[in-house]
């Protein structure tokens, strides 16, 4: 067995899959996710046919819409699923004492967490992978290209993925686990909608002056709400994360609502002067500018790049952590325990 | 095979390992043995390396618990004090579990399980639900599942508990295959006669101490040469009194209920010289009784004496 095999195959994710795919849940949760996700896409299927005509924008607009909800919808069933999934792991484990009895196996620490999180991920996979006959129809309508389904589907996997992590995490801190599973929700909440609260209490504040579309702030894009609907709409986010100060009611508040991020300054005659980034000299993320991230960290990334790149940095912070936190006796420790006392005699 | 040194563990001010020292020479079957809290998990624990002794070493075949815990876990197979079940696997994939958790070549695996099963004398429940079966034999599941990797050192904690007599008997029936197959094996119980029957060395542990330690006989001599007699005599018991306390074998005299209870130092031949020392005196002696206060006792009496 080579070291890739052994990092993607040990005896934990066996054993994982057997006892997971054993029970009446697993085919319950799997039925009950088709059927949501199917009935919100015929209600909503239902819902547009009705009032299409008031749209008056073919059937194009129909498949985005149908679009923006399934993949809107997906993101919350998963944010449902991942956290009941992952968050007894470690603490399952331990509280049906099974756990000590893998700490004297040769496997590592590390490979219980991977292992764990790989059986989990595996089956949010699978929910992804029965769930793409129902994107499928989508196609139907049209206005959805293939690459937005793709990045949308990447966005909602790393997010149910963060969510395991995390997950995880929590299981391997927190020695109970409805303790662990109360703590998953909670930052499932936080992760999906507590950044967007953020972004709409504390949203970026701009000059009234200056012409360029701001972006909101760099830490609402954890969520993937912003990402998926960007991709979904193909239209830059607005009206959310941004604040527009000094209004001058003399001077035209421009905003450009689409094409080219431009780059504007004060000029030095006066007035603003502003110059549109060519899209050839733009960075290799970006390949619509129209959805491109204007301003802030990630200028020049997509919404969901930036997305995946946090949600990926804290899967390892989280992943990290599991790892330091799991083996019984840690080679590294926090505090530095002291000099053991001498013992009463 | 076994070496452990001036092993401390503290829990914030309590210590539970109070500088236990102990060696298990290969092939011996080392019985544990102490009250509830003493310390033998923690001591096990600290040898299956779970846990960090605040001082002192613990050695397995030569390697250091504390820093060849690798190697130390392809030495030792432990079996807790709790079972540890899976639930939705059967006796054989369980078993297949950990031998793929301790790296035995796929080909191998069956042939492991089933060896096992049959040294456990389960095969016919290959195929039961583990969390199915009655505690006796999930406790044959876990030995089986210590053995898995064929380790020379076996640690066991509280084995026999919850078993019925049969059941012990069959265990330990089993117990004594393995220290014929060449296994050293260490047994913690709270039950001292439970093990003397099958240990060959045993160490007695209380309050994080260790009290005794040596091979069976030599322990039970020492604990047990404190040695006690019943008298009953027809009339004159003060006069009985005042004959035996000054004898200097005698230790301590009391008077229970009209009988006269004394211990005393030495063999059967300082009994009958009590007797003689009695009958000479012209007490009329009913009955003569040495009290066999047994194991039990001398546990008790070892555990419980407070420490100078």
């Amino acid at each position: 067995m080579n070291v890739a095999t052994r990092a993607l195959w040990n005896p934990i994710v066996a054993k994982e899959y057997r006892t997971r795919m054993r029970t009446w849940r697993s085919p319950l949760a799997i039925t009950i996710y088709i059927v949501l996700l199917g009935g919100i896409g015929w209600a909503v299927f239902s819902a547009l046919i009705v009032t299409s005509t008031g749209f008056g924008q073919g059937p194009g607009s129909l498949g985005q819409m149908l679009f923006t909800f399934l993949i809107l919808f997906q993101v919350a069933l998963l944010a449902f699923i991942t956290p009941a999934l992952t968050a007894g792991a470690i603490s399952g484990e331990r509280e049906r004492q099974t756990l000590d009895l893998l700490f004297v196996t040769p496997i590592a620490p590390f490979s219980i967490i991977w292992g764990k999180l790989l059986a989990s991920l595996s089956f949010v996979v699978l929910l992804l992978v029965i769930s793409v006959p129902i994107f499928s129809l989508v196609f139907l309508f049209g206005g959805i290209e293939l690459d937005q389904v793709v990045s949308a589907f990447l966005v909602t996997g790393v997010t149910a993925m963060t969510l395991g992590f995390i997950g995880v995490a929590f299981s391997t801190v927190l020695r109970r686990t409805l303790a662990a599973t109360v703590a998953s929700y909670g930052a499932a909440f936080v992760l999906l909608a507590g950044t967007l609260l953020y972004g709409a209490l504390f949203p970026t504040e701009v000059d009234s002056n200056v012409t360029t579309q701001p972006a909101p702030p760099a830490i609402t894009l954890v969520s993937p709400v912003i990402p998926l609907l960007t991709i979904a709409t193909n239209l830059p986010v607005s009206g959310y994360g941004v604040r527009i100060k000094n209004v001058n009611p003399g001077g035209p508040a421009i905003l450009n609502s689409s094409g080219a991020p431009q780059y504007c300054a004060p000029a030095p005659t006066g007035g603003v002067m502003c110059t549109s980034q060519s899209s050839s000299s733009s960075s290799f993320f970006a390949q619509n500018s129209a959805t491109a991230i204007p301003t802030g960290l990630f200028t020049g990334w997509q919404y969901w790049q930036a997305s995946v790149v946090m949600q990926l940095m804290i899967s390892l912070v989280a992943l990290l952590f599991s790892a330091l936190m799991l083996p019984p006796v840690r080679r590294f420790r926090l505090l530095r325990r002291r000099a053991p006392a001498a013992p009463p005699a | 095979m076994i070496a452990v040194e001036e092993l401390t563990k503290v829990y914030g001010n309590r210590a539970a390992l109070d500088r236990v020292s102990f060696e298990v020479p290969a092939r011996e079957i080392f019985g544990f043995v102490g009250p509830n809290g003493a310390g033998k998990t923690t001591t096990l624990r600290i040898l299956a390396a779970l846990l960090e002794p605040t001082g002192g070493k613990a050695f397995i075949d030569g390697s250091d618990v504390t820093k060849d815990r690798e190697k130390v876990h392809t030495r030792i197979g432990y079996m807790p004090d709790f079972f540890g079940v899976y639930d939705q696997l059967t006796v054989g994939e369980y078993l297949d579990f950990y031998a793929a958790c301790y790296r035995q070549p796929k080909q191998r695996r069956s042939k492991i399980v089933d060896d096992l099963l049959a040294l456990v004398g389960m095969t016919e429940r290959k195929n039961q639900q583990v969390d199915s079966l009655s505690r006796g034999l999930k406790q044959r599941v876990c030995l089986a599942r210590a053995l898995v990797h064929d380790p020379a050192v076996l640690l066991l904690d509280e084995p026999a508990s919850g078993l019925d007599p049969r059941a012990r008997v069959e265990l330990r029936e089993i117990l004594r295959e393995l220290q014929g197959m060449g296994k050293t094996i260490i047994i913690s119980s709270h039950i001292l006669p439970e093990l003397t029957e099958l240990c060959s060395m045993i160490g007695i542990i209380d309050n994080g101490r260790m009290r005794a330690t040596g091979p069976v006989r030599e322990v039970i001599a020492r604990l047990t040469s404190g040695r006690r007699l019943h008298i009953k005599v027809l009339e004159d018991k003060e006069a009985a009194l005042e004959i035996l306390t000054p004898l200097p074998s005698v230790r301590h005299v009391e008077s229970v209920n009209g009988t006269i209870e004394a211990e005393y130092d030495g063999d059967e031949r300082t009994a009958s010289d009590i007797l003689l020392a009695l009958t000479q005196a012209g007490i009329r002696v009913s009955s003569f009784a040495p009290v066999d206060g047994g194991l039990e006792d001398a546990f008790l009496k070892a555990t419980s004496e407070e420490v100078g």
